[in-house]
Formats: structure tokens, sequence, C-alpha cells
């Protein structure tokens, strides 16, 4: 039972760091970024790739996925830089099925859809399974409280206070002088890290990944934690995390609770809950549970 | 607008809640002294249509080893989890059925994905993954003799369908694959076998498996004049294609695994489309008491082959904990050879094979997927292939060996 909760929380960290980093783009910039697992497989296989075919320490690999994600969130900035709503999120979300697709077909690179497997852990194989998830654990939820607290200063300071201006009216922030592109292409890049680095611990937790891992139902857990927790508030993303575990994973124990279900039917009661109680929550609590406060103090 | 309001307090409680969910769930399933087996097929997602009848294969034999009075009396349950077809979420489902329902053995993984994603939890945790997952890559994990696959791998599928061409008079072939962990594999046997025989591979085509056109796919098929094509796809884009060649006056033969023509293809393409084209798969020993009980079992259901298989998992995971005197993953993973190959007594059900090792007596479990015997990397030996020619809307059988 531990041994599951802790994994759970490995889980719930990573999926907090991603709703931060989704955060930046799309609660701070006001970008709505469908292409979210594309940055977390990019992190991922660059990290994977590194330290499995160059050997490179795991640290550097994990720095690498983190730029390589930054880098393509930049470049993806410039191309979307006129695109805004509907047209943005298909196109980001047209990104992120390239990145699977390139995955599973550059086979010389990426070993196409039989994946990557073997990828190094911190200590594994000379701790026990349940130590090599405590270590995980306290890795991924430092990340979490690293990428909190910078990302928390981040949304106070004037580059914060600048996104959300571009937010609410591109071109009053245009004509207020600020140069609305470079601006937007840094939050990309910054979003893009956190998301890319989430995705490098990811691959060294669970020592496999595929293109099938990186299919647009994670992009939607995280457009959903950080929905339910709060748009825009840093703290509001770490809750929705949990909380969307949470009801991926309680739901298991929910479902079987009910006399007289059969596997099949928890299945499908499973995935009932989860859209039903999403639905409730964005029908009564539009603004999360945790609404950014619009008005910003100088510091967090 | 009426406004409800969640407050932190309301949904840190509701938070707690959930957490003591959990902590029931841990306590209720303390209780008692079963063993457990963990379930974790496709119940949604792309492998949806065959998880519910690969679990309930694998209940039966399990209702059917209680009643025959368990692992040396000690009750068996089994607990499901649906892995969705997906590695992240069968990895959180394995997880659950290690950590919280302390499985012994799990079964009845189908994606290759999902498989390997899987198979690290269980070597690591120290128990058996029974699969029905087909990739190469699977066995060659450094899986410590934890996983016994019941598929033949794509290596044994491609090559005994070669086999099958060369010796129906096919020397120029078209492979046309999906992209898949086989795609290359098969490429790669394709050529070795046709080449050998004094034949070729006359063209290699990989495409992506969600096209819904493939016209300049088929141009070069017609270009390449050959006797036969190989449709190494799935159902959506195998149907596709028979449309496609058939318009294109295509006249060879077609050549597909079975996966990828089924009944819903004879719904949707008109006889005239589908006549002719030759299905091969690897078959469940139909002849087989096992097969024939399982049949029984699951009334006139047909019977697919990965249910066979699950079958197969649940009763060698029984019958190897029951032969070993005790459950533990360590004990089955090293019991299974024993009770599944060898000059025992040969039995086709749990119930016989329970008797037979309380009375002593050495058994080889010969299941309804075929003799069930594994090579010391886990794989298949000896699964008969099962070859069948469309004809009017309807399968006939043209070899079965």
């Amino acid at each position: 039972m531990e041994a599951y909760l802790v994994a759970m929380l490995v889980f719930a960290g990573l999926y907090a760091l991603m709703a931060l980093g989704l955060n930046v783009i799309w609660g701070l910039a006001g970008m709505v970024n469908l292409g979210l697992v594309g940055f977390f497989g990019l992190g991922a296989y660059a990290s994977a790739l590194l330290t499995t075919k160059l050997l490179w320490p795991m640290p550097l690999g994990w720095a690498a996925g983190a730029a390589v994600a930054a880098a393509a969130g930049a470049v993806m900035a410039v191309i979307v830089a006129r695109l805004r709503g509907d047209y943005l999120a298909i196109v980001t979300l047209g990104f992120a099925e390239v990145i699977r697709l390139v995955a599973s077909n550059e086979i010389w690179l990426t070993n196409g859809t039989d994946g990557i497997s073997g990828i190094p852990g911190p200590w594994r194989g000379a701790v026990t399974p349940q130590q090599f998830n405590l270590i995980f654990l306290g890795i991924v939820w430092a990340a979490v409280a690293v990428a909190f607290v910078a990302l928390a200063r981040v949304s106070h300071s004037p580059f914060g206070r600048v996104l959300r201006a571009v937010r609410e009216d591109e071109d009053v922030a245009a004509v207020a002088g600020k140069p609305v592109l470079w601006f937007k292409v840094r939050a990309f890049c910054l979003g893009a890290a956190v998301v890319g680095f989430a995705g490098a611990l990811y691959a060294h937790y669970n020592a496999y990944i595929a293109p099938e891992g990186f299919a647009p139902l994670l992009t939607i857990y995280i457009v959903l934690a950080l929905t339910a927790g709060g748009v825009g508030a840093m703290r509001g993303a770490i809750v929705g995390a949990l909380l969307v575990l949470l009801l991926l994973e309680g739901t298991r124990f929910l479902a079987a609770a009910i006399p007289g279900v059969t596997p099949v039917q928890k299945a499908a009661l499973r995935e009932g809950i989860i859209a039903l109680s999403l639905i409730l929550l964005l029908r009564f609590r539009p603004q999360g549970l945790i609404p950014e406060r619009t008005r910003t103090r100088a510091s967090p | 607008m009426t406004q409800t309001r969640i407050g932190r307090r309301a949904a840190l409680l509701g938070a707690a809640g959930g957490v003591t969910s959990f902590a029931i769930g841990g306590k209720a399933f303390g209780q008692g002294n079963p063993v457990v087996f963990g379930a974790l097929p496709p119940l949604t997602g792309a492998g949806g249509p065959y998880g519910p009848a690969m679990l309930r294969a694998i209940q039966q034999v399990v209702e059917e080893a209680n009643a025959a009075g368990g692992i040396r009396g000690r009750q068996i349950r089994v607990v499901a989890e649906d892995d969705q077809t997906n590695p992240d979420a069968g990895v959180r489902g394995a997880r659950k059925l290690i950590d919280v329902d302390r499985v012994t053995a799990l079964m009845g993984t189908w994606a290759s994905s999902v498989t390997t994603a899987v198979a690290p939890l269980c070597w690591e945790n120290r128990l058996p993954l029974f699969t029905v997952s087909g990739a190469d890559s699977i066995t060659l994990l450094p899986h410590q003799g934890f996983i016994f696959r019941t598929q033949p791998n794509s290596r044994l599928q491609i090559s005994t369908g070669a086999d099958f061409l060369l010796r129906q008079g096919s020397r120029r072939v078209f492979h046309m694959a999906a992209q898949s962990p086989f795609a290359q594999s098969s490429q790669d046997v394709l050529v070795e076998k046709f080449r050998a025989a004094g034949g070729q591979v006359a063209g290699y085509v990989v495409y992506e498996r969600d096209k819904t056109a493939f016209r300049s796919e088929v141009d070069q098929i017609m270009r390449a004049r050959v006797d036969t094509v190989f449709l190494n796809g799935y159902l959506p884009d195998v149907t596709i294609l028979l449309r496609e060649l058939f318009r294109a006056g295509f006249d060879g033969r077609r050549f597909t695994p079975a996966y990828a023509v089924n009944q819903n293809t004879f719904q949707t393409l008109p006889n005239e489309v589908t006549n002719g084209v030759i299905t091969w798969q690897p078959s469940p020993d139909v002849e087989s008491g096992a097969f024939r009980r399982l049949q029984t079992r699951f009334g006139n259901v047909e019977v697919d082959p990965y249910s066979a298989q699950t079958n197969d998992h649940a009763a060698l995971a029984i019958l190897a904990a029951a032969a070993a005197g005790d459950a533990t993953g360590v004990a089955i993973r090293d019991a299974v050879r024993r009770i599944a190959s060898g000059d025992g007594e040969k039995v086709d059900n749990v119930t016989d094979g329970l008797r037979a090792l309380a009375a002593g007596r050495a058994i080889n479990y010969e299941g309804a997927s075929g003799p069930v015997d594994f090579d010391e990397r886990g794989d298949i030996r000896g699964t008969k292939f099962r070859y069948e020619r469309a004809e009017n809307g309807r399968f006939a059988l043209m070899e079965l060996r």
C-alpha cells in the first residue's frame, strides 16, 4: 500500500510539474497549449537517448531534456505568433502529434514503436524498489518546490505582469510599448522547459518510454488539472494535479466498492466518474479551486 | 448565477475522504488468506474489443479451481484493473495490483507497449507476468525468467506466413506494413525467406496506420507486378487498402494477418472485394480438450486466440503455485516449466491438474492455445497456425498446421 501511494505521489509530482509549465504558457500568457505532451515527450526522449546512447550522467540528461523542450517551445512560439484561441489550440495539438509520429517512425534514433527500455534511474538496482521510489519521490517533489517558488516569483515580477497584460489584450500591451512576440517566446520557452524536465524525470522513473505513452490523453489530464486547480495561480496547478490523480486512482477503489459491479463495468464507470466530476467542477466552480488573484503584489 | 462555494476546507475534507478510501481498501483486502492474482487486460481503448473476454476466461478458470478446492486449500481471488491500452495507465494499474492487492502473478497484458512498461515492475517485485503481446523485444528484456509469453513472437509468425506463401507458389511479394514494432523485423524475415527460395520482395512500404487513402501506395503495388501483396496492417487501414486494390484491378494474392480482416470487414466491403483474401493467425489448439471446455463455458460466442491464451495464463499460474506448494511470485516462476512441459501426466484443465498434483504426480499442462511449452527466454514453442480464405462473406479453412 505504501509503495503504491509513494508511486502515485511521484506521478502526481510529475503532473504538477507539467501543470506548472502549462500555467506559464496558458495561465499567464493566455496561449492555449494542447501540445503539452509533445514537449513532455521531447524532454523524455532527449534525456533517455543521451543517457542510454551517449552515456551522459543523469542530471545532464535532465537538463538537456529541459533545454531541448525549451528550444522547441521557442520555435513553436514564433510559428504560432499570429494565432489565437482555437486555431492556436489546433496547431499545438498538431505539434504533439508530429512529435509522436516522428518518434514512432525515426527508428534509427528512437527505436520506433518498440520504445526505449532500460533507461537508468538514480541508484536503481543498488537499492530496493521501494527505496528507489522514495528517492524519486524526493527528487520529483524537490523539483516541484523549486519550480513553484521560481514560477510564483516570475508570475509576480514585471515579466509576469506583462504576460498577463498580453493575455488580457495583446494590442493594448503592444501599444504600451511591450514587444509582445518576445514575451510570448520567453513564456513558451520557460513553460516548455518545465514540461520537458518533467518528461525527462518520467523517462528515468519509468525506465521505459514509447510513442504510445505520449498520446493526447495526458495533455487532457494536465489541462483538466490546471482548470480544476485554477488557471493562473501556481498553487492551483499543484492542487489540481493532486486532485486529478486522486480522481484517476480514487475511482478505482470507489467503483470497486459498489457491489455487483464487474471489472468491465468498473472500467467504464471509472471513466464516467472522472468525466462527471470534472463537468460538475467546471459547472459550479469554473474559476477552479484556487482562483488567480488578479491584483498582484510586488512579491509572492 | 448561483455561486456554490467549495472553500479550501471543503477541498481539504474531500481530499482527506479520498485518502481514507485508500486505507479502507487496504484493510478489506488484508483479511483471510487467499492467493491473489492480478489481471491487467485492456478493457477500454484500442484493445477494448478483446479485454473483457480475456478477463472472463481468467475468471472462469479461477472459479473452476476454487470449486476443485483451490491451491492446497487456499482459495484464489482475481483482481482486475483496466490497462486502458495505454502504458502510463497500465503502469498505474500494475502498481495498484502489486502494492495494494499484493498479487503474486500478473496476467493478460495485451498491447506490447503496456507489457514492456509493466515488465520492469514485475521483475523488480519478483512476480511472473503472463502476456499475449507479440513484439520480439519483450522477451529480450532482462526479465530473469519472470515473463511468459503465450503469443508466438512476430518473427515466428512472419516466417511461418512466408513459408505458407512460398508453398502456395508465391515468388514476388509486395510488403505493405503499418508502422509498428514489427514492421522492420517482418521485412527482414520476408527478404530472407523469399531470397532463399529464389523469389524476391519486390516492394516495401511502411505507412502510418491512421491513413485514410492509399492511392500512391496502391500505384506502387501495381507497378511492381507482384503475384502477392502482404498487407501487414490493422483492421481500418487494411479495409481501405483492400477496396483500393480492388478498384485498381489487382488480381494477385492478398495475404493479411487475421486481426486485420474479420466480420466487420465483410459488413463494410462487398464480397467481390474480399473474396480470395487469405488470412493467417496463430491458432488456438481447437481440437484440444482445453479449448473445447473454454468454448463450452463461453456459450455460443466465438473464442478468440487471446482468450484461449489468458485461459492458459490462469491455469499455468494456479497449477504452478500448487506444484510449488507456495504461491509466491518466485515459486510460481520456477514451477511453470515443470508443469507446462515434460513427461508428466497430460492434463488440460485445472481440476484434473490440481487432483494429480495433490496425489503427488507430475503433470504436463496442455492448454487451449497450444501445448504451452516455454523456451529459456519465456517464448512459446510449437504453436499451430491457421490459414483461411474469404469466400462470400465467410472464412473457409485452408490449412491448420
